[in-house]
């Protein structure tokens, strides 16, 4: 007997059990009958039948061009949606494209984002407490000189000259000796240090070479990730009311990030596609595809787009075991007939190739066959179908 | 290194047993090269797998309860 988490009776869940729904419907099957309360066993089967009925009518049909309606369904749609690239989307004061331009961007496949982002939760202890959850930051967050002190320059001897924030370095984790490590080995120079202070200038006296050094100083990443310039924390409630402290970062290094203590690597995520393809392989890069249309969909109030549509988008974006984009340079570009890349862009090209390969086209697809004129394989296309010849009685019409 | 399974965006993968693969292709009638593909390199493949291999993944789906898809391992 299977259990249910409603207040049914044993022959209800019979019932129910017995049709051929989704655990989903059935669910909502029980949710109804529980609401009823008074409804018999009778009434539950009619209940569930009727469902059923209405599930099997509404499931798409074989040669169904499902393709075609998907294109239409979420194009429909996408004429509403914003032009307009910059906003800020809802969380953390954090610049994501949005609209059009991100939809754009994730069919076409785009190898960087327009604006990176992580999301990075974290893990037991780091992500209830805020020194914790700094640390991480820290180990996140690219830091640059000009974050850990003041930096002069002295014409007169040729020598650059930090002074460092002693509070800024406790807080940061890092020491003295470590910058001047890092600056040792990053510009190449003698750098010497004394307390707060450190000294360094180019070998030979020359103010172009003072100044490229003062240049290359202010580049260098001395601790965190280099992509990364900025973190913003935030305290997040959860569904059974606790608070966690959740990471949101301006540029994204995937890889690097998952790798770091206190990162919730199970649940963080980041809006490239390509990472979570790179690290965590082309399923989740399918999960993502999915998520990340379906969220600029419904930023925009355009939720009602079915996500059938979109699992179908991202099942042929990642279908030969790597992201390939919807247009010329991936999915289109890649079909078997001549006909039907020739009829979707740079048509003379495609016909000269195949006439100088000497191509074939079996014909199978639809875009050929209506280019030649026959009909396509599709619906009503693909059914051959015969007439009965043995009639009895009286003619009747079928 | 991170354990890529753990994550919630990585299904199920499982390699497939030859016998049980024949009666999956045979069910759809399909050829295993029909199948969608996986890179050997995917990070979620699991180390077993090889080219050739037919992984079988179960998704948490959206629109039912658990979908199950298969993968053709290749290079």
């Amino acid at each position: 007997m299977t259990e249910v988490a409603y207040d049914v009776d044993d022959d209800t869940v019979a019932v129910v059990e017995d049709t051929d729904l989704p655990r989903r419907l059935k669910d909502q099957v029980y949710a109804t009958l529980e609401e009823r309360g008074d409804a018999t066993v009778d009434d539950a089967d009619e209940l569930a039948k009727a469902v059923e009925a209405r599930y099997l009518d509404t499931r798409v049909d074989p040669l169904d061009p499902v393709g075609t309606v998907s294109a239409q369904s979420i194009g429909e749609p996408g004429t509403q949606l914003t032009m307009n690239t910059f906003h800020y989307a809802g969380v953390a004061e954090i610049d994501v494209t949005q609209g059009l331009p991100r939809l754009i961007e994730l069919v076409d496949a785009r190898k960087t984002p327009d604006t990176p982002m992580m999301t990075i939760y974290l893990e037991d202890e780091y992500a209830t407490e805020r020194e914790k959850a700094h640390e991480v930051v820290w180990k996140i967050e690219a830091t640059k000189i000009l974050a850990l002190g003041d930096v002069s320059t002295n014409v007169a001897d040729m020598r650059v000259q930090i002074s460092l924030n002693e509070d800024t370095l406790q807080e940061r984790m890092i020491t003295p000796e470590e910058v001047a490590e890092i600056i040792q080995d990053n510009l190449g120079v003698k750098a010497i240090q004394q307390g707060t202070q450190i000294e360094f200038g180019p070998e030979e006296p020359s103010y172009r070479d003072l100044l490229q050094l003062v240049e290359e100083l202010r580049e260098i990443t001395f601790k965190g990730i280099e992509d990364i310039s900025r973190v913003v924390i935030r305290r997040e409630e959860l569904d059974d009311g606790s608070e966690e402290f959740i990471l949101y970062t301006e540029g994204s290094a995937f890889g690097d990030a998952l790798e770091i203590e206190g990162v919730d690597a199970s649940r963080s995520t980041c809006n490239n596609i390509h990472e979570i393809h790179r690290n965590l392989g082309i399923e989740a890069a399918r999960e993502a595809i999915i998520e990340e249309t379906n969220n600029t969909l419904a930023e925009q109030g355009l939720d009602d787009v079915n996500v059938r549509h979109l699992m179908l988008v991202a099942d042929m974006m990642t279908n030969r075991g790597e992201i390939e984009s919807i247009g010329r340079h991936g999915i289109s570009g890649s079909k078997d007939s001549v006909l039907a890349r020739a009829a979707f862009e740079v048509t003379v090209n495609h016909l000269l190739n195949a006439a100088i390969h000497g191509e074939v086209d079996e014909l199978d697809g639809v875009t050929e066959n209506v280019i030649v004129g026959k009909p396509i394989k599709l619906g009503t296309g693909d059914v051959d179908l015969r007439m009965g010849s043995t009639t009895s009685g009286s003619g009747r019409a079928d | 290194m991170v354990d890529v399974s753990q994550h919630e965006l990585v299904p199920e993968h499982t390699v497939l047993e030859e016998d049980v693969l024949e009666e999956v292709l045979s069910e759809y009638d399909i050829d295993r090269t029909d199948l969608p593909k996986i890179k050997r390199n995917d990070s979620a493949l699991p180390d077993e797998a090889a080219v050739g291999d037919v992984v079988k993944i179960v998704r948490n789906s959206r629109t039912t309860d658990q979908a199950v898809v298969y993968r053709l391992v290749v290079e």
